[in-house]
């Protein structure tokens, strides 16, 4: 469903993607692992466009979607879902989830994919008249989430759901991810948090330096202690340390 | 007693002409990231299409304020399309690019006043629209055109909210106001939803330039004052926020004409910055001004 070939990129002068190949197939959950620095946010800013990449190629679907503008690239049912402190915090928690709806005309087609998303996460519903502001990290990143899931799309990028949240929090959103998934979903998941991500996913990659270091199916990366210590660094073991116990 | 009143309505309505003003620029400068100071000449092109639709086609005088509105808001989206936009791809607010664009926007407004001269001349105009006779309430008596100001803004402003509040596009203005990158992953078309909320701050400058057409002439260099108050508007009600622009428009009013009216009408355009000092420096982030968003 995605694939991408050698894309290279950068910000400025600057080059942090220096290669990058993968590929997501269809219904299938796929991490993209790294730490701080790797590239794996800059490779996600490629992938939705809102970055150019300044060499490779992006295929969704079969169809060039490397340079194309963000908003396009929504509109052909890829979304970003966003780490949960980029919802709009001024505006109430509905506003936010029609705004996922944008690209989706008619009062029918939003109202249902407003109880779509209620559905998945119910204590959305109970705070929609409420500011945006107003919410818990974990709130927030399920309203990112559900905001995703708005414009009925093909596939989701999901950018470091388990960022800033407790242990727990983030079992509660995976689980709802999960869900998702299993309701035929195809999911790119980018990830620092190595054992969670790879709970969920089927299949990893792990990126370093801007280029894809290591891959193979989760269950091989998860049981491979050199995954962690060799390419995620220090805080992730650190918090790993710290979620064990 | 009465006296005063007359100067309070007179003031709200004045008020309400600067609110319209201040809105659009906290329009552009949420949505754009910058300070449009072309924004006084949108509003004399308004009071000069407006006339020259009321002159030409002799329509009543609101489908002459409708009109000017939208030949106005589309004059302005082809002047952000074509000259603004190629300066704010680089950026905007205090980068190098921001600058450019602040220093466009004053020449846009010679170049409109130049315009502007050369086809309407420097002559005062009127604006002949009678709105009837005075409508008394109870021992007071209003003069119907204040009356008229009063509740067309009402209706803009009003109009406006619903717009922001309940409709999917004002919904995108409100969220590319908030965050470009963010409204980009909405799949949100971010340059439209620019264009639409320049358009919609000049069809706004524009209404106001109308509907002072007929209290005061329509004239070339009209739009200097209207700027200068509107920003301070702006400034005391909170940079960005609508309502603020609102309640900002509505002080300076009121407060210019009470000066006027009890102090010294020479002083008229000084009272509008005492207030905006004072309200500085007992709220710097102005009236409204709670979530101060910094540019960059």
């Amino acid at each position: 469903m995605l694939k991408t070939t050698d894309v290279t990129g950068g910000y400025g002068s600057v080059q942090i993607l220096n290669g990058v190949s993968l590929a997501v197939e269809r219904g299938k959950i796929v991490a993209l692992l790294g730490g701080n620095g790797t590239g794996k946010s800059t490779m996600l800013k490629a992938l939705s466009g809102l970055i150019k990449p300044w060499s490779g190629e992006i295929l969704f679907d079969g169809e060039r979607i490397d340079g194309m503008r963000p908003d396009l690239i929504v509109r052909r049912g890829l979304v970003q879902v966003t780490q949960g402190k980029e919802a709009y915090p001024g505006m109430t928690v509905e506003e936010n989830l029609l705004l996922g709806a944008h690209i989706r005309t008619g009062r029918a087609v939003r109202a249902r994919a407003l109880e779509r998303s209620y559905a998945y996460f119910p204590i959305l519903k109970e705070r929609r008249k409420q500011l945006t502001g107003t919410l818990s990290g974990g709130q927030l990143q399920m309203l990112c989430v559900a905001r995703g899931l708005m414009s009925e799309p093909k596939m989701m990028l999901l950018d470091e759901p388990s960022a800033a949240l407790a242990p727990q929090v983030v079992l509660d959103i995976f689980r709802a991810v999960a869900r998702i998934c299993r309701d035929g979903m195809t999911l790119l998941l980018v990830e620092q948090n190595v054992r969670m991500a790879l709970l969920l996913a089927d299949y990893g990659y792990v990126i370093k330096d801007g280029v894809i270091h290591l891959e193979g199916p989760a269950e091989t990366l998860i049981s491979d202690e050199a995954v962690r210590l060799s390419y995620l660094g220090g805080t992730v073991a650190d918090r790993d340390r710290k979620l064990s116990m | 007693m009465s006296y005063f009143i007359d100067l309070v309505i007179v003031g709200l309505s004045l008020g309400m002409v600067y609110g319209l003003v201040a809105i659009g620029i906290s329009l552009i400068y949420s949505g754009l990231d910058v300070v449009h100071f072309a924004h006084g000449e949108i509003y004399m092109l308004g009071a000069f299409i407006g006339l020259w639709v009321f002159n030409t086609f002799g329509l009543p005088f609101p489908l002459v304020l409708l009109a000017s509105m939208i030949i106005t808001g589309l004059i302005g989206v082809v002047i952000e399309r074509v000259f603004y936009r190629p300066i704010l791809k680089s950026g905007g607010g205090y980068t190098v690019a921001g600058m450019a664009m602040v220093i466009c926007g004053f020449g846009m407004a010679f170049v409109l006043q130049n315009i502007a001269f050369l086809i309407w001349g420097p002559r005062s105009l009127p604006f002949p629209v009678t709105f009837g006779m005075p409508i008394e309430i109870g021992n007071l008596t209003l003069p119907s055109s204040y009356v008229w100001i009063v509740a067309a803004a009402l209706v803009l402003m009003s109009a406006l909210h619903l717009f922001l509040k309940k409709t999917r596009l004002g919904l995108a203005v409100r969220a590319v106001a908030g965050n470009k990158d963010i409204a980009y992953l909405m799949g949100i078309n971010v340059p439209l939803t620019i264009s639409v909320t320049f358009g919609v701050a000049c069809a706004l400058g524009a209404a106001a330039g109308v509907l002072v057409g007929p209290i005061n002439y329509v004239h070339v260099l009209m739009g200097l004052g209207i700027l200068i108050k509107a920003f301070a508007a702006a400034v005391i009600g909170g940079f960005g926020s609508l309502p603020g622009a609102v309640l900002g428009g509505l002080l300076v009013g009121v407060v210019e004409s009470l000066g006027a009216g009890y102090l010294s009408g020479n002083y008229k355009d000084i009272y509008a910055f005492i207030l905006l000092i004072v309200v500085l420096m007992i709220r710097p982030a102005g009236l409204f001004g709670i979530l101060a968003k910094v540019k960059a």
